[in-house]
């Protein structure tokens, strides 16, 4: 094999430079989707149901622009409401605007029925007595109330509905530049599922943008430090930004799109990838032979085992999510990690070789003696001491170990699980901001829909329907709700028939033809009149409430639901608790089919079950005290942190591998336990030391990203990445310590 | 010489007919013929489907008997069986007046806010108000092409919804083809499309479409069984006639 990659040499990089311009090519057509929703598995019922209705009644279409000021009630906030709602009326692709300055208002009496305007926005009120007409009549609905402007008067919104759902990042992104170009006095946010959308994705273009060059000069400048050679710098961050543009090309090829978790993909090969080539190079430049394809050769008989093991696990790491992961983003991140890992590891053992061998001129033997002086730096500073205190003291180690791990064990059970995606934003972000006017002054934003499946114009089903809501809002997280049962009462109000639902079916019929066709009755019954939801929203993001409303809620519907008026109920609140609960089941699951699979691999290449085990425990360890620092730090498990054990682990698990295969062939020819560790900690410590500094760098990086879960992410990689390095150097050499002197005696 | 002769005759043409002042006075004139077409008989009557299409719906068909006299406007439903004996009552003045046999009295409904789509079609109020369109538009004559006079309408009450109205006029009859109704943002916003037929001395449409551009939708309203100055009473377009049909 290591022949044929020297004789096509040049077939290999030719191909690898050809696939790399097509996939590269293909990244033009990279999108971005940050909707969660899209995300939400098929085999959740909640989910399917609540997709299914956002769909089917165009509930996920409808953004908000919130004005915010002291007082709406003042001339000039009126106007400058009326100017929001004509501006977003006029853009393209927007079907209804729906503001105080434009909301019918419909007024009924003796006098008959009067269809007129809320506010004339042709004739503002203006004297304190008109605005303070306007305050009570607001004030006297719920349609308004509540709804359109907030109880004290604070906020007001203008919703509007986008026609087509596939444009909606353009369009949102032109209410949003439109509006702001207004430059109004008042407080302006954005909310709503679309500009929700739309906002992530610009959050995730400017994470790409910025992050993924820190992440390179960041990598390059360790890299220089560690090899100090150009080659040394240059091959492995090509091999690496080839497997990106590959990884990221196929997604797009077979039709993918970049998430808000598969957008740090590059981030993390940027990180792992480059190690495979690091130890491709460093063998080929350990070897003292001149000759350079018989140097590619021997190096290559040496390192490629190790390589592919060292690939295969942190492979598994990430193929883990595909087991018992709740998002379908959090399962593709997986796939396309575990790919794109495969990809570096492929292209350091054959196109690095085929590179070098191209480039390479006859070999001055100068190499070695530079490795050899740069070594002492780290050695006499660090490897020295530390090898003396584990041959000094291995009972204090494993003490302070044992101390640390079971501190750690505590800090578990305060790990909090968070599904909110308002804490994916930071603190004082605008998004944030609008989300909690959303929440104090309105209704919340968390979607929560009750579909009626009967006859939407029978009394009975209608009457039902008012049931349910008023049994809703006896919820302390429930402050609106809508349906067409309510508009139907609405007007048979103002027809003087009285609040109530009519108690004769030809009477709804008849009512019907005033509503009939009207684009608000689209939001509430299916075209066949054979289905209807109650809208509403859910206010606590406390997992607890929505749990207790949940039960609340299907107590009622067992009470009430039946054949001829089936009732069910989802919403995110709903697919949050399964969320909740999946993310426990998610980590339990990656994480021990990652442990059982590594495990087995360990064993294998170290054909011993033992020094399996042994390999196991630092990283075990490891991933103790990660999980004791999130419950410490306050940092909840919850999309992206989620992923962070399982990764760590399958990058972490490399560090043991190293120390015990070395330390197994060393005593193998010493049969010395003090040996045979010493040389083991000073060779491959060293190589241990340089890589987790390279790779927690290129994880650190991700501190900088706009979203919350990505830093803590990176972060917590970071720490594991420390944790299960310092377990390699010291945990594992004492364990062997022990094992060792216990056989011998 | 020749060519001086003709340079000449030209000359004296254009001092024989000023284009512009004409094009002016005439764009009144075309729209008050239109109007006088429009209103030309005493009285109306007819069978009215109303249908309502949007894409990858069912269409919605509605059945109507109308009857129209001196800007009034009566419609009695007969079509969904459910909302037949439905009636309304369209007075001038934004005045309507609705009856529905299962409630018993009609109610009156002011229209304060035109732009209302008028029960789940493509029409707002304003679209269908019983005053001439000389009365509600200001027009200016665009260009003459060989078949059409193509009309710029601005609306007087700058409570329209719409910037303006261009249409396109037949140039031997002068009823309307084509009416596009751009929003207050200059955007093509619906366009309604006229099929007119002579029904004895009489121009009639017998199909209006009328496209909501931006929420793709359509309505189709055809007339059929078109009778003209049947002597129609006024008692027809009485309130107490909404509840028992005279015939």
């Amino acid at each position: 094999m290591t022949e044929a990659i020297i004789k096509f040499k040049w077939i290999i990089v030719v191909v690898v430079i050809a696939l790399t311009v097509f996939l590269g090519y293909q990244i033009k057509n990279l999108q971005i989707n940050s909707d969660v929703i899209d995300s939400l598995p098929d085999d959740d019922p909640d989910a399917v149901l609540f997709k299914r209705i956002g769909e089917e009644f165009g509930g996920n279409n409808m953004g908000i622009v919130i004005l915010e000021t002291d007082n709406i009630y003042k001339t000039e906030v009126l106007r400058h409401i009326s100017q929001i709602t004509d501006t977003i009326k006029n853009i393209e692709g927007i079907s209804s605007v729906t503001s105080l300055t434009n909301i019918i208002d419909i007024k009924g009496g003796d006098f008959g029925i009067e269809i007129g305007k809320l506010v004339d926005e042709y004739d503002f009120p203006e004297t304190v007595e008109q605005l303070q007409m306007l305050m009570e009549r607001v004030n006297s609905k719920d349609l308004y109330s509540g709804s359109i402007v907030s109880k004290d008067g604070t906020a007001t919104l203008v919703i509007f509905t986008l026609e087509n759902y596939s444009t909606v990042k353009t369009i949102a992104e032109e209410v949003k530049q439109k509006v702001l170009a207004l430059d109004l006095p008042e407080n302006i946010y954005f909310t709503g599922s679309p500009m929700l959308v739309t906002y992530i994705s610009d959050l995730i273009r400017t994470d790409l943008i910025r992050l993924i060059p820190i992440a390179f000069l960041l990598i390059a400048f360790i890299l220089f430090l560690s090899f100090r050679s150009i080659q040394g710098v240059v091959l492995p961050l090509l091999t690496t930004t080839i497997a990106i543009i590959w990884t990221i090309g196929i997604m797009v090829l077979i039709g993918f799109q970049m998430s808000m978790i598969s957008n740090n993909i590059p981030i993390i090969l940027l990180a792992v990838g480059t190690a495979y080539t690091i130890h491709v190079i460093n063998r080929i430049n350990q070897l003292k032979e001149t000759n350079m394809d018989r140097a590619i050769k021997m190096a290559l008989k040496y390192i490629t085992i190790p390589v592919i093991l060292a690939a295969l696990t942190t492979v598994v790491g990430f193929i883990s999510f595909i087991f018992g992961a709740y998002l379908k983003m959090i399962r593709d991140f997986g796939i396309f990690t575990a790919m794109g890992t495969f990809f570096a590891m492929l292209l350091s053992l054959v196109f690095v070789p085929a590179i070098i061998s191209m480039i390479s001129k006859p070999r001055k033997s100068k190499n070695d003696i530079e490795v050899r002086v740069r070594k002492s730096y780290l050695s006499s500073n660090f490897l020295t001491p530390l090898k003396i205190l584990l041959f000094k003291h291995p009972k204090y180690i494993l003490i302070s170990w044992t101390v640390l791990l079971l501190i750690s064990v505590f800090g578990i059970f305060l790990i909090k699980r968070s599904v909110n995606i308002q804490e994916y934003f930071k603190k004082g972000n605008p998004t944030r901001l609008a989300e909690q006017i959303m929440e104090q002054k309105f209704s919340g934003t968390k979607p929560i829909f009750v579909l009626f499946q009967g006859d939407m114009q029978s009394p009975e089903v209608l009457k039902m329907m008012i049931k349910t809501e008023e049994y809703m809002k006896q919820s302390p997280d429930i402050k609106n709700t809508q349906s067409v049962a309510d508009l139907i009462v609405e007007i048979s109000d103002v027809l003087g028939e009285g609040r109530k639902i009519p108690d004769e079916k030809d009477q709804i019929e008849q009512l019907w033809f005033l509503i009939d066709g009207n684009e608000t009755l689209q939001r509430f019954v299916s075209d066949d009149l054979e289905q209807g939801i109650i809208l509403s929203n859910f206010v606590s993001p406390e997992n607890s409430a929505k749990k207790a409303f949940a039960s609340y809620m299907r107590k009622f519907i067992d009470e009430n639901s039946s054949p001829e008026c089936k009732i069910q109920i989802t919403g995110m609140p709903f697919v949050d608790i399964t969320m909740d609960r999946s993310l426990i089941n998610s980590q339990m699951g990656s994480l021990s089919i990652a442990i059982v699979f590594v495990l087995i691999i360990v064993a294998l290449i170290l054909k011993s079950f033992p020094s399996g085990v042994y390999a196991t425990i630092p990283i075990i360890a490891a991933i103790v005290i990660l999980f004791g620092f999130m419950g410490f730090a306050g940092i909840p498990l919850n999309i992206a942190t989620v992923l962070v054990a399982s990764v760590a682990l399958g990058i972490g698990i490399d560090y043991s591998i190293h120390i015990i295969s070395h330390f197994n062939h060393s005593y193998a020819r010493s049969q010395d336990v003090v040996v045979a560790l010493e040389e083991t900690i000073m060779i491959s410590g060293k190589a241990i030391v340089i890589n987790v500094i390279s790779v927690s760098a290129g994880f650190l990086v991700l501190i900088f990203s706009q979203m919350v879960p990505l830093q803590y992410f990176g972060m917590l990689i970071a720490l594991s990445m420390l944790g299960s390095s310092q377990g390699a150097l010291t945990l594992l050499p004492v364990i062997l310590i022990l094992v060792y002197r216990r056989k011998k005696r | 010489m020749k060519a001086l002769t003709i340079v000449t005759t030209l000359f004296i043409l254009t001092l024989f007919f000023p284009a512009f002042p004409l094009k002016a006075q005439n764009a009144d004139e075309l729209l008050a013929k239109m109007d006088q077409l429009m209103n030309a008989p005493n009285d109306k009557q007819g069978i009215v489907e109303i249908t309502l299409i949007k894409k990858s719906e069912k269409e919605k068909v509605r059945e109507a008997q109308m009857m129209q006299k001196d800007g009034k406007r009566l419609y009695r439903y007969t079509q969904p069986e459910n909302q037949a004996g439905i009636a309304t009552l369209s007075l001038p003045d934004d005045v309507m007046w609705l009856y529905m046999p299962a409630f018993g009295k009609p109610k009156k409904i002011s229209l304060l806010a035109k732009s209302q789509a008028f029960t789940g079609t493509d029409f707002s109020y304003e679209d269908m108000e019983a005053k001439t369109y000389a009365e509600r538009y200001a027009p200016k004559l665009l260009e003459t092409n060989a078949d059409n006079y193509m009309l710029e309408l601005t609306p007087k009450d700058e409570k329209s919804d719409y910037s303006k109205i261009v249409l396109t006029q037949n140039k031997q009859y002068y009823y309307p083809e084509k009416m596009e109704y751009y929003d207050k943002g200059g955007d093509k916003r619906k366009e309604a499309t006229y099929i007119y037929q002579k029904i004895g001395k009489y121009w009639n449409a017998s199909e209006v479409v009328m496209t909501d551009l931006k929420k793709d939708h359509q309505t189709k309203i055809t007339m059929t069984d078109v009778k003209f100055d049947q002597g129609l009473s006024d008692d027809v377009f009485s309130v107490e006639n909404l509840e028992q049909p005279k015939e």
